[in-house]
């Protein structure tokens, strides 16, 4: 019997399609790649965070019996780095060292020991250069400049105006400014760092399998680096361990496992420890933050008035777009007529920073969110009420030329409010409880690729042989987030098949089409779109063939999916008899899809940099946090989380809502327990111990409401599900701690460390008759 | 993180078998759990050549019941202690300190003898190699500055078991096998206020058991512990209270302290609260003192400001909520 | 110094010479090679190699070889049961319990510890089984549905 209706594969809870590889321990990572000839390659770091290098002896090391290979930055051709106006890193320090743990030297051999011994006898000799742990010090009058063309210490200075300020905050009738600190946060993805490199010197070819979100990038900085033809490299994404960010640019350890696989001639197994992956960071910079805003009295927001400081560490990455984020994307999410912003990223001897879940937009929401919120309470307001006073109306482009084609935040705050009780709880929840809110939203992909080569965003290849399995392949990064199953989706229900016919290939350069990565949220809504389109392709050959077996007209062939038929008499065609039609003459399918952005939404040139922030759709959210507070001891515990999430249509809602509970999550980690300090550029949270990633103890439940304003351009109607709620999280604590305890705190993470000094300010203050406020009682 | 270096690993049947292959090799080490040691050697700051197994010796996994103390064998692990029937009340807080010792699968291996002979810890001294080389080493291994007090000759890495300070609150003897035989001292003399050497035991010496007395007066305790995460971290201040009330009055006071200070102790000075009804007005008193007593240097990443203040927060709140 | 070790790792006894320095997570993945149980940090302190040793789970990491003497040692690679998932494994595949999929292994054994000397676990003893198994993605919450599941279908 045919099934006689197409499956549907869109909007219905599915199971990740690699699931079962993942419950079983058959998913391989980089690390579990084995070979009996497999090298273990070692890394030497530096001990010291800012010297020139004098000279590095390998010669001993060289000599040790059982190593194989000994690389320094010699045998690097090139600089690498992930925005093509930026590249300045080198994967084994060349001439200096700029931050303590920077690769410097790395040996393979043939064992583990006779690896460490070898990096024992190698020599190098360091003469120390001053070195600045804050953006302060190294900004500071006199410093010595990190890299020569970066005066100051400034990686990028970045400066809007737009509306009018000024006036909009004379108009206001409440103007509040407060200063905001935010420390270092890393993504501590559960897998470290890990690279499987094999080199085939007969034909002089490097195949390699990295930890990578960006495969992409990896093939064409280890084509750069090792001075090596891309069309001699072959890059095959293993099962990634999470990434949330820090591995969408190439890291040293990918580069430096193809540098020791090629000198040895060999095949190399690189993996990082714990300490290393911290050292490598790629996290969220350290950022001060001055934000001014002026309200009317009924929650409008006139102007904004801000400026963000970020400690980005010693080399380039991801640093432009970082700070050019952390402006525009005051946008997009409010109405907002006037707004300046002054930008620093500075040069520091600290680990790189880099891109992290949220990427730029955090800090500045925190800050945005808390502030109106203290501002709400001064002008007797309800904080969701303030929200509502400032929504946009879409479709609209915002005053930096971001364009907004859909919104569900109204939806998002009803939501919230309901499911959370806001309206019978707040300000009846008794001592030492709150309830705070707060609102996020994030882009779905940037609109313009950083590497700009005319090239559609992405391609999809699909293939249908006389097997009559659908074989999908996508360059695209699947790190966990479901991107393969998205994939298989769109395509089994463009089609009406079930998903069980098709096989995803992902991600082997060798094999699937390219794709940029995973990472901005871009995979659901470019990838996605792809997807639709090749089925569509696929679809009409497939009708064009049922239409010649059927000998009708192919706008007659009606398609179920499974069957394909000429009327409701017609007993049809099965998928198989099709597929044979269709290859008839032509031999085996393959067909492409592809999508492109469209130019509206490339962003601004209102001011320099003003691309960075265009996306084709930006996802909404609003949550609201219960927190209870310990005045003792100043430990907060999350009681509940509810959080409103419009990601469009929900392609897949058990993945949405794993997205958006772990990036809540995430935010809390972030907000209440994580960073990363030094000690004279020494990481001092470089395990998980001391970088205190939530357990399940502390683990609230959190339950999601999925809102669907579905986007014109988005596959089916998606938008971006991973990111945009875990940025309300941290000004939604904050929120619900000021109303617990009546203390606004504006630096994060809120350890009780931090609590406990701000409640002993206000009792202090409230013995000398100050207020909270600190107008008089 | 360094890999293993080469080690002999024993594996005797009895204690006395254990002193003797211990004695046997230049830089031996018990293992037990392994679940600190392992660490502390794949960070380089132990590196024994050789390691004498306690798991199969058979006396140290026992707990007796004997007519006039509860004996614990030094492998007994910190599950079967935190389950034990016999440390219910009045000996609530060994269980409940047992309890609370990292996170579940810790407590599977994590022994009795492990936790009570843990080495101090501090930021700057549970680092790996390449960190601590960095840094230029540190007083209490390899170096010759102290990173927490510079300048100063003494060490403050912080003693960091739940366990021993309930067990305080008891005046818990330990037994302990050596070369010379097998001695019992009270728990309290098995530690000195110094990071570097904190433990008094001397060289071969094994934690054979703990003997605890049983006591005939209706008292309750109670341990609590303060970290970041509830769960896998140390303590930055942990806290056991033994309080006994008669005619409600305080009749029994004892408060023992750990994560403030290199080893864990009794808090002093408790004699002028006996007699006093626990109401607010001597609970705050009682916080001050505790506080007062709860010296933590900079050792760990949370500042020692909230330690001390925590510990006595900690106090009051277990002292109002035994009863 | 190296001795032979004997012991039965899921379900099959091995005669292994092991060195007394290693670890039974690399004795698991390089010399058996069982590659299911992860390493996730320096030691102790993320869960993700969490394995059964007679039954009750144990950081691989921090456990040598060589004291496995005679012991049952269970991974997540032998959980499966004729090819198909065993009711923790379809747990966390349906509820959506792995996204990455690195803590799962450990996750699962830890898990499966539970449920066989708990069958009916409450959500505070779900949370208290798994405080030392550290996960990334998930915020916990799927993770406590999928054992909560598991628990439902071996119930049935």
């Amino acid at each position: 019997m045919n099934k006689m209706i197409p499956s549907r594969s869109i909007g219905v809870p599915k199971p990740l399609i690699d699931g079962p590889e993942k419950m079983t321990g058959k998913a391989m990572f980089a690390a579990d790649f084995q070979a009996v000839d497999a090298l273990v390659g070692r890394i030497l770091r530096s001990p010291v965070a800012h010297a020139s290098i004098v000279a590095i002896d390998t010669s001993k090391a060289e000599a040790l019996p059982g190593v194989r290979a000994v690389v320094t930055e010699a045998d690097c051709s090139n600089n690498h780095g992930v925005l093509p106006i930026a590249m300045n890193e080198w994967a084994l320090a060349r001439h200096r060292v700029r931050y303590r743990g920077e690769p410097v030297a790395a040996v393979a051999a043939v064992d583990v020991a006779t690896a460490q011994r070898a990096l024992d006898l190698i020599e190098v000799t360091y003469e120390e250069l001053p070195a600045y742990f804050t953006a302060a010090e190294a900004r500071a009058e006199g410093a010595m400049v990190l890299h020569d063309d970066k005066p100051g210490n400034i990686e990028r200075e970045v400066e809007f105006d737009l509306g009018d300020v000024d006036a909009g905050m004379a108009a206001a009738d409440l103007v509040r400014e407060m200063d905001f600190h935010c420390a270092e946060v890393c993504q501590a993805q559960m897998e470290p760092h890990a690279a499987f490199a094999e080199y085939d010197a007969a034909r002089e070819r490097l195949t390699i399998r990295p930890s990578t979100q960006v495969p992409f990038y990896v093939h064409k900085m280890l084509a750069r680096v090792m001075g090596m033809p891309e069309s001699h490299i072959r890059v095959i994404k293993p099962h990634i361990g999470g990434g949330f960010g820090c591995r969408t640019e190439t890291l040293q350890s990918d580069l430096i496992a193809g540098l020791l696989a090629r000198k040895a001639r060999g095949t190399v197994k690189l993996v990082l420890s714990r300490e290393e992956t911290f050292i490598t960071h790629r996290g969220r910079p350290e950022t001060h933050i001055k934000m001014k805003v002026g309200m009317k009295k009924d929650g409008t927001i006139t102007a904004v008035d801000f400026s963000a400081q970020q400690r980005g560490g010693a080399y380039s990455g991801y640093g432009i777009v970082t700070i050019l984020y952390a402006g525009s994307l005051i946008y997009g999410i409010y109405d907002i007529v006037s707004a300046r912003f002054k930008g620093y990223r500075v040069l520091t001897n600290t680990p790189p920073c880099g891109a992290f879940r949220g990427h730029g937009t955090v800090k500045t929401r925190f800050a945005f969110e808390n502030l109106i919120d203290g501002m709400a309470t001064e002008l007797g307001l309800d904080p969701f009420a303030v929200r509502r006073a400032n929504l946009l109306v879409a479709p609209t482009m915002t005053e930096n030329d971001l364009l907004v084609n859909s919104y569900g935040l109204d939806q998002c705050l009803d939501w919230a409010e309901k499911a959370s009780g806001w309206k019978q709880r707040k300000g009846k929840m008794g001592p030492n409880k709150g309830l705070g809110m707060a609102c996020s939203h994030y882009i779905s992909g940037a609109s313009k690729p950083k590497h700009w080569t005319g090239e559609p965003h992405a391609t999809i290849h699909l293939r249908v042989d006389w097997d009559a399995s659908i074989t999908l392949l996508t360059g695209a990064a699947e790190i966990g987030q479901g991107s393969s199953t998205v994939m298989a989706q769109c395509v089994a229900e463009t089609l009406g098949v079930d998903m069980g016919r098709i096989r995803v290939v992902a991600a082997d350069s060798a094999l699937t089409p390219k794709d940029n990565g995973s990472y901005s949220s871009r995979v659901t809504f470019m990838v996605g779109n792809a997807s639709i389109d090749a089925a569509q392709n696929l679809k009409a050959l497939l009708i064009a063939a049922a239409a010649r077996k059927l000998e009708i007209a192919p706008e007659d062939v009606e398609c179920l999916g499974e069957v394909y038929r000429g009327g409701q008499q017609d007993q049809g065609l099965t998928f198989e008899e099709v597929v044979m039609e269709a290859l008839t003459g032509e031999g085996t399918l393959a067909v492409k899809g592809t999508y492109d952005t469209i130019p509206e939404s490339w962003g601004g040139r209102k001011y320099r940099g003003a691309a960075i922030g265009g996306t084709m759709a930006f996802s909404y959210a609003a949550q609201v946090v219960e927190v209870t507070v310990d005045p003792d001891t100043a430990e907060i515990t999350v009681n509940k989380v509810w959080v409103a999430h419009d990601c469009g249509k929900a392609l897949n809602p058990l993945a949405v809502e794993g997205q958006v509970q772990g990036s809540v999550w995430m935010g809390m980690g972030q907000a209440m327990s994580e960073e990363t300090r030094f000690h004279e550029g020494l990481p001092l949270h470089a395990n998980m111990l001391d970088y205190r990633v939530p357990t399940i103890i502390e683990s609230p439940p959190i339950e999601v409401g999925i809102i669907e304003a579905n986007d014109p351009h988005g596959p089916f109607g998606a938008k971006e599900a991973g990111e945009g709620s875990l940025t309300g999280f941290l000004p939604a604590l904050t929120n619900a701690v000021a109303d617990a305890v009546g203390v606004r705190a504006t630096e994060l993470p809120l350890t009780p460390d931090r609590l406990l000094e701000l409640l002993e300010k206000k009792a202090r203050d409230e013995r000398a008759g100050v207020s909270v406020s600190g107008k008089l009682a | 993180m360094e890999h293993l270096p080469e080690m002999h690993l024993q594996h005797p049947a009895t204690v006395e078998e254990a002193v003797k292959l211990h004695a046997a090799a230049p830089a031996s080490r018990y293992l037990a759990g392994g679940s600190d040691l392992l660490v502390n050697i794949r960070r380089g700051i132990e590196r024994p050549d050789s390691l004498v197994y306690l798991n199969g010796i058979a006396e140290l996994h026992t707990i007796t019941d004997g007519l006039e103390q509860i004996s614990i064998g030094g492998a007994v692990t910190l599950r079967e202690l935190a389950e034990s029937q016999l440390l219910r009340k009045p000996f609530s807080a060994v269980a409940q300190a047992a309890g609370k010792v990292a996170g579940p699968s810790h407590r599977e291996y994590g022994t009795l003898g492990g936790n009570l002979c843990l080495d101090t810890r501090c930021v700057f001294y549970n680092q790996s190699e390449w960190w601590r080389a960095a840094n230029n080493y540190c007083l209490k291994y390899r170096g010759d500055i102290c990173h927490v007090a510079p300048g100063g000759k003494k060490c403050f890495a912080a003693f960091s078991g739940d366990v021993a300070p309930a067990l305080l609150l008891f005046d818990a003897e330990v037994e302990l096998a050596g070369p010379d035989g097998r001695r019992r001292i009270a728990l309290a003399a098995l530690y000195r206020n110094d990071g570097m050497d904190h433990l008094t035991m001397t060289r071969g010496e094994l934690l054979v058991a703990v003997h605890v007395p049983k006591i005939p007066a209706p008292v309750r305790t109670g341990y609590a512990k303060s970290r970041v995460r509830g769960s896998i971290d140390f303590p930055l201040a942990g806290v056991a209270v033994r309080l006994g009330l008669q005619d409600e009055k305080i009749a029994d006071l004892r408060i023992g302290l750990t994560g403030v200070s290199p080893l864990p102790f009794l808090v002093r000075g408790l004699d002028k609260f006996v007699g006093r009804k626990p109401d607010d007005a001597c609970l705050e008193e009682l916080r001050e003192v505790v506080r007062g007593q709860a010296k933590a240097m900079k050792t760990t990443l949370t500042p020692p400001h909230y330690r001390r203040r925590v510990a006595g927060a900690l106090a009051q709140k277990l002292a109002e909520s035994i009863f | 110094m190296k001795n032979t070790l004997s012991l039965t790792v899921n379900g099959i006894t091995r005669d292994d010479v092991v060195p007394d320095n290693m670890l039974l997570v690399d004795y698991l993945r390089e010399k058996v090679g069982l590659t299911g149980t992860k390493i996730g940090c320096d030691g102790g302190e993320c869960g993700a190699c969490t394995v059964l040793i007679d039954g009750r789970p144990r950081h691989a990491c921090l456990t040598l070889a060589a004291t496995c003497q005679n012991a049952k040692v269970e991974t997540v690679d032998g959980l499966s049961r004729d090819g198909r998932l065993t009711a923790i494994q379809r747990g966390f595949n349906e509820k959506l319990g792995a996204q990455c999929g690195f803590c799962t292994p450990g996750m699962i054994m830890a898990s499966e510890a539970l449920l066989r000397r708990n069958p009916d676990p409450s959500e505070a003893d779900i949370r208290d089984a798994l405080a030392g198994n550290i996960c990334r993605c998930t915020g916990y919450v799927k993770i406590i549905e999928a054992v909560q599941f598991a628990a439902r279908e071996l119930a049935a």
